[in-house]
């Protein structure tokens, strides 16, 4: 259920994690899951073509990094990104207040 | 020299990447360089090469799990664009092939041939999708009008017709990509 509930709000994660700072897809999954204490535990492979759609969407822009043993493609917020998550983060700060005034007990 | 876990499943992913046009030389060094850096965390751990492969490559999904999210999430605008002209183009192709006064089959194949070629060299990732949507309208029609249903001629007229578009949308998927690789040589 948290797997299926959470690719409903994968982009709003995604950017708010990049946000910080630019970081290449196997950080942006640590850090999804440590963030969420393990609960955000979706398969590793299954960001990726979310990171790379939120590119095509000019959300993101990534670069090859070659300043380690390997190479590493790290993402970025552009600021049509920035101004998306921000216009996200509202979304969610009303969904979510709808959600706990409606399950509270 | 044998290959390794990560490579047998990368070379699997890229083959159903790759049928699916959804096959992309930097997309593939990026999960190779994910399934990579796993796997040394897991040697850091304290695991074998052998279970820290195998722990990498659980963690990153299944082929067919990678291969969903590849494809829900590559259906672009574009894509649908190209996708809406091609099935127009089959069905005016087939529309004119099926005029009474109409009676140059040449043309009708060269039409088929070009606008399957150019939606493919265009970008549309998906070449046997293309060359469906175009070539299948005229062969349906064709035997909706003969009214001849018989085997093995109601499958195998399609099929012959279908090979030109086929042909078309490949040739074009090939060209966009001897262009890429041209200007993209990493």
């Amino acid at each position: 259920m948290i797997g299926e509930a959470l690719k409903g709000h994968l982009d709003l994660l995604l950017l708010a994690i990049l946000a910080e700072e630019p970081a290449h897809g196997y950080a942006v999954i640590e850090s999804l899951r440590s963030r969420s204490g393990g609960i955000f535990a979706l398969p590793e492979g299954t960001i990726y073509p979310a990171l790379h759609r939120l590119e095509r969407q000019g959300l993101l822009r990534s670069s090859w990094s070659e300043d380690s043993a390997r190479r590493k493609r790290i993402y970025q917020l552009t600021p049509k990104g920035q101004q998306s998550l921000a216009k996200r983060q509202e979304e969610w700060k009303k969904f979510s207040k709808a959600i706990d005034a409606t399950v509270a007990i | 020299m044998k290959e390794n876990q990560i490579q047998t499943y990368l070379r699997k992913l890229e083959r159903q990447l790759w049928v699916r046009g959804l096959a992309d030389k930097n997309d593939l060094d990026e999960l190779e360089s994910h399934l990579l850096e796993s796997m040394e965390r897991g040697l850091v751990q304290g695991l074998s090469a052998e279970e820290a492969e195998r722990q990498a490559l659980e963690h990153f999904g299944k082929i067919r799990t990678i291969i969903s999210a590849f494809e829900r999430e590559g259906m672009n605008l574009m894509q649908k664009i190209l996708l809406a002209l091609a099935i127009l183009s089959g069905l005016f192709i087939a529309f004119v092939d099926s005029r009474p006064t109409w009676d140059d089959t040449g043309i009708t194949a060269g039409a088929m041939l070009l606008s399957s070629g150019l939606l493919t060299l265009l970008g549309y990732r998906r070449p046997w999708l293309i060359a469906l949507v175009i070539g299948l309208w005229t062969p349906l029609y064709e035997t909706y009008l003969s009214r001849n249903f018989h085997f093995p001629g109601v499958i195998l007229f399609p099929l012959l017709v279908l090979l030109i578009p086929m042909i078309g949308a490949y040739a074009g998927w090939a060209v966009r990509l001897g262009i890429r690789k041209t200007m993209h040589p990493a």
